[in-house]
């Protein structure tokens, strides 16, 4: 593997079955500091691929790095443990416990002097949570709760944050919120991996992206010029990818 | 050898009785996925409607009616299938474990009426002289054995044959289609808890059924004849005959009475009497064990289920 | 006559509470009906009965009563033995039976099954270790306190009260200010989630087991002191204490103790008006009742 990546994968094979991978070989690098999308159609793979690299989809080959560390049978939560956090698309909130009691929940697993100090800097970042912490998760709107959810992951101050489509049925003007509160967290030094349906917006903070087709990474390239590149609307437009199979 | 084949007609009497009641059991957890922890309840129903109905009139309690065999028997379905609907509409739609408390209490309910409702259940001494079929036959013992015999193995081929052409209906496609994914027979429009709630009063209707058999091969019932011991027995019946299986169903309750009888009859030749107690509570050990290995090792019995659904499949690949 | 049914409902209303709270947080985190826990009380109680006698026996002055308490120092030695030995046993369970069947994903009735089958084992193998005969922990009588016109109540069960009030509110301060708790019920509503927080799963079972079997065998031992040791006296407390645990709300640690007042003090009540032979059909009639009005308990979340 190459010097100085927070995240890479060689030879990734992952799914729910054996026999049938959804991942099949993904060799896939992420720089420290770097936000990186994860873009592809539907199917192609891109939320089981996060998983995997989370560790709550098993492996069946291939290897996940955390910088040098070779992280891949890890169960989920000794990953979090050594910095790779990650937010699932949906229920990504304890709904039952109150919001502090979310914030605490993550940060039990950090050094006891630790604690209050993290919960008020990322109460800090999201002033909105602060106001109410005695409040149900569960009585949160889908912004909000999109955002305790980031809040969560953010308590152990890890060195890698992956997200599974935050702004998935979320209204455009809670999105654009979400997207720079992302990259808020993204300049203060923390590498982001994104999977997105929603290119536009995914790319207009990113650095990098990735494409997956059929659970391989078939093309990648600076965000900037991925935007305008033709591959990406014929990919979501449905038409099959006019590259050698 | 006459003492022989009479045994031999009893112990199968005894066991195809055990098997219809596996039978109706199946219907509820193999073909739906309903777990009754209440067994004795229900079979207990079923004896004591028979016995209530058709035992002549007797001065001490409520009854008897004096009817025909064959009433009390449809009588035994009816009502323990009646029981049946109103413990299913209370429990279907929550949790499933509900299901499986809800019964559980039944079954203590029912004990509890057996004992306490002297003038209906003649408390804890039960209810004599229940009319056996082929009474007048009694005299000639083996005669008498088979004639028993072949009216069980009627009955509960009879029942075989019925839920096995049900479960070939839509009717039984549905109910497997519902219990693989709920989700999607939902969306085909089928109303899952209504289907749910019939087979589970089908099934505790059987299950009336061979209380009433039982009754009327012995003669005689008594509260202690529906303690919880019975429930876990046909649980392991079923279980080591393979649930959802009807033949596996069956085979099951055959196969774990023989074990069961020939055990009851090692202890009492061999273990000294005091204790004959302590080697009971063994043998029933093994049947707990015996629960518990099969769901780790063979969680599909022996015979495992028979994939009706997919039949078109195999032949399709040619596997048939 | 009424007050001291209130008194004698209260007692046993406690004892059904402590054995509901432990069958509600098992049933909140690994999401099965255990059946089997009716016999973690029966084993915590004859595994206390098995260390208190041989305590006594070698060494007599720890049977000596202490105050005006029918047992001596032997006694509560063997609780706090018991509820290792019986937490132990649970794991022990759970390694051979239901882990197996989580590690296999096996659906919920599975377990449930598994359960009754543990349940049938481990009752029968008190029976054949100690016969079917009552045990005691003591043969000394007490004489009951008077406490109010009417109302009368032995020192064991005063100080069986005072422990159970005390060890609801510890659990609960476990379950809603530490670090133990919160992991709980995070497990509780999503393990993947959970996982994902930093919280061990499998830890976190584990102690949820010694935890409610502890639980069990502190009801146990309180059972065998103000009634008798026998070994189908948990499976007679199970449908009790679902019925307490469902009236209470699954997962719900004071709701487990009210409901298990409840169902004690209606068990209690009733017994004046229908008759003693009626009592086990009184859990019954308020379970179909929860199951009716309101599924989900007094403090349940909705499902």
């Amino acid at each position: 593997m190459s010097e100085g990546t927070a995240l890479s994968t060689r030879g990734l094979i992952a799914g729910y079955e054996r026999d049938l991978p959804i991942v099949r070989g993904i060799d896939f690098d992420a720089k420290p500091g770097e936000l990186v999308v994860v873009l592809g159609p539907n199917g192609a793979g891109k939320s089981t691929f996060v998983k995997a690299i989370a560790g709550t989809v098993p492996v069946f080959a291939g290897r996940v790095a955390l910088g040098n560390d070779n992280v891949t049978q890890l169960p989920a939560h000794d990953k979090i443990r050594r910095g790779l956090a990650f937010v699932p698309q949906t229920e990504n909130i304890f709904a039952t416990l109150t919001i502090l009691e979310n914030l605490e929940l993550a940060a039990d697993i950090l050094p006891r002097h630790l604690r209050r100090q993290r919960i008020a800097s990322v109460e800090a970042m999201f002033p909105d949570l602060a106001r109410r912490p005695a409040l149900r998760a569960g009585q949160l709107s889908g912004g909000q709760r999109q955002m305790l959810a980031v809040a969560r992951a953010l308590i152990v101050d890890p060195k890698v944050l992956i997200l599974d489509e935050p702004s998935a049925g979320l209204s455009p003007r809670i999105v654009g919120e979400v997207f720079s509160s992302l990259a808020r967290i993204n300049q203060s030094g923390v590498t982001i991996i994104l999977v997105e349906q929603n290119v536009k917006a995914a790319l207009a903070v990113a650095h990098r992206g990735v494409v997956l087709v059929e659970g391989q990474l078939r093309h990648e390239g600076p965000a900037a010029t991925l935007a305008h590149d033709p591959i990406i609307a014929e990919l979501y437009l449905g038409v099959a990818p006019a590259l050698p199979a | 050898m006459i003492e022989l084949l009479s045994y031999g007609a009893f112990f199968l009497t005894v066991a195809l009785t055990y098997a219809i009641i596996c039978l109706g059991l199946n219907v509820q957890w193999g073909q739906t996925g309903l777990f009754n922890v209440g067994v004795a309840g229900f079979v207990a129903m079923g004896a004591y409607t028979s016995a209530l109905l058709t035992t002549p009139e007797d001065p001490v309690r409520f009854g008897g009616f004096d009817l025909p065999i064959a009433v009390g028997w449809l009588g035994a379905a009816l009502m323990a299938g009646l029981l049946s609907v109103l413990v299913g509409l209370l429990t279907i739609r929550l949790r499933a474990d509900y299901l499986a408390i809800a019964t559980f209490g039944v079954a203590v309910v029912m004990q509890l009426c057996a004992l306490n409702l002297e003038p209906l259940t003649g408390g804890p001494f039960g209810i004599g002289f229940i009319p056996r079929p082929f009474g007048w036959m009694a005299e000639d013992r083996l005669t008498f054995g088979l004639l028993n015999l072949g009216l069980v193995v009627l009955t509960t081929l009879g029942v075989y044959l019925a839920l096995e052409r049900l479960l070939r209906s839509p009717w039984g496609r549905v109910l497997r289609a519902i219990r693989e994914d709920e989700q999607a027979a939902l969306a085909l429009g089928k109303n899952a808890f209504a289907f749910r709630l019939q087979a589970f009063a089908v099934g505790g209707a059987i299950m009336g059924l061979a209380g009433a058999v039982q009754a009327h091969f012995i003669g005689f019932i008594a509260p202690e004849n529906y303690v919880p011991m019975l429930t876990f027995q046909v649980w392991a019946m079923l279980i080591v005959g393979g649930s959802g299986n009807n033949k596996g169903a069956v085979l099951g309750a055959v196969l774990v009475w023989a074990v069961w009888a020939a055990t009851a009859a090692l202890i009492s030749a061999v273990v000294p009497p005091e204790l004959q107690a302590r080697a009971a509570a063994l043998q029933i050990v093994m049947i707990g064990l015996a629960i518990c290995i099969m769901l780790l090792v063979r969680p599909r019995g022996i015979l495992g289920e028979v994939r009706t659904v997919s039949r078109h499949v195999h032949e399709a690949s040619g596997k048939k | 006559m009424i007050a001291q049914a209130l008194m004698d409902g209260l007692i046993a209303g406690t004892m059904i509470g402590l054995g509901a709270i432990g069958i509600t947080l098992t049933y909140s985190i690994l999401r099965f009906a255990n059946f089997a826990h009716g016999e973690l009380i029966s084993w915590g109680a004859y595994a206390a009965l098995g260390v208190s006698g041989a305590l006594a026996t070698a060494y007599a002055p720890l049977a000596a009563p202490i105050g005006p308490f029918s047992f001596g120092w032997s006694l509560p030695i063997g609780l706090v033995a018991s509820m290792v030995l019986t937490g132990l046993l649970a794991l022990l369970v759970d390694v051979l039976l239901f882990g197996r069947l989580r590690a296999r994903k096996s659906a919920v009735i599975i377990l449930v099954m598994a359960g009754f089958g543990a349940a049938l084992t481990l009752r029968s193998l008190l029976e054949f270790l100690f016969t079917s005969k009552p045990a005691y922990f003591t043969d000394a009588l007490q004489i009951a306190m008077k406490l109010a016109p009417g109302v009368r109540a032995t020192p064991d069960q005063l100080l069986s009260l005072g422990v159970s009030a005390l060890l609801v509110f510890a659990v609960h301060l476990l379950l809603t200010r530490t670090a133990i708790g919160r992991a709980m019920r995070a497990v509780s509503e999503n393990q993947q989630l959970a996982a994902l927080a930093g919280v061990d799963v499998r830890q976190t079972i584990r102690i949820v087991w010694l935890l409610g079997a502890a639980l069990a065998a502190v009801a146990g031992v309180m059972a065998g002191l103000l009634v008798q040791i026998r070994p189908h006296m948990g499976h007679d407390l199970l449908l009790p204490l679902f019925a307490a645990a469902i009236l209470g709300g699954i997962g719900s640690v004071p709701g487990a103790m009210l409901g298990g007042l409840i169902v004690g003090l209606a068990e209690a009540l009733s017994v004046q008006v229908i008759g003693a032979e009626w009592r086990a059909a009184v859990a019954f009639v308020i379970l179909v009742a929860v199951l009716l009005l309101r599924p989900r308990g007094l403090f349940g979340s909705a499902a």
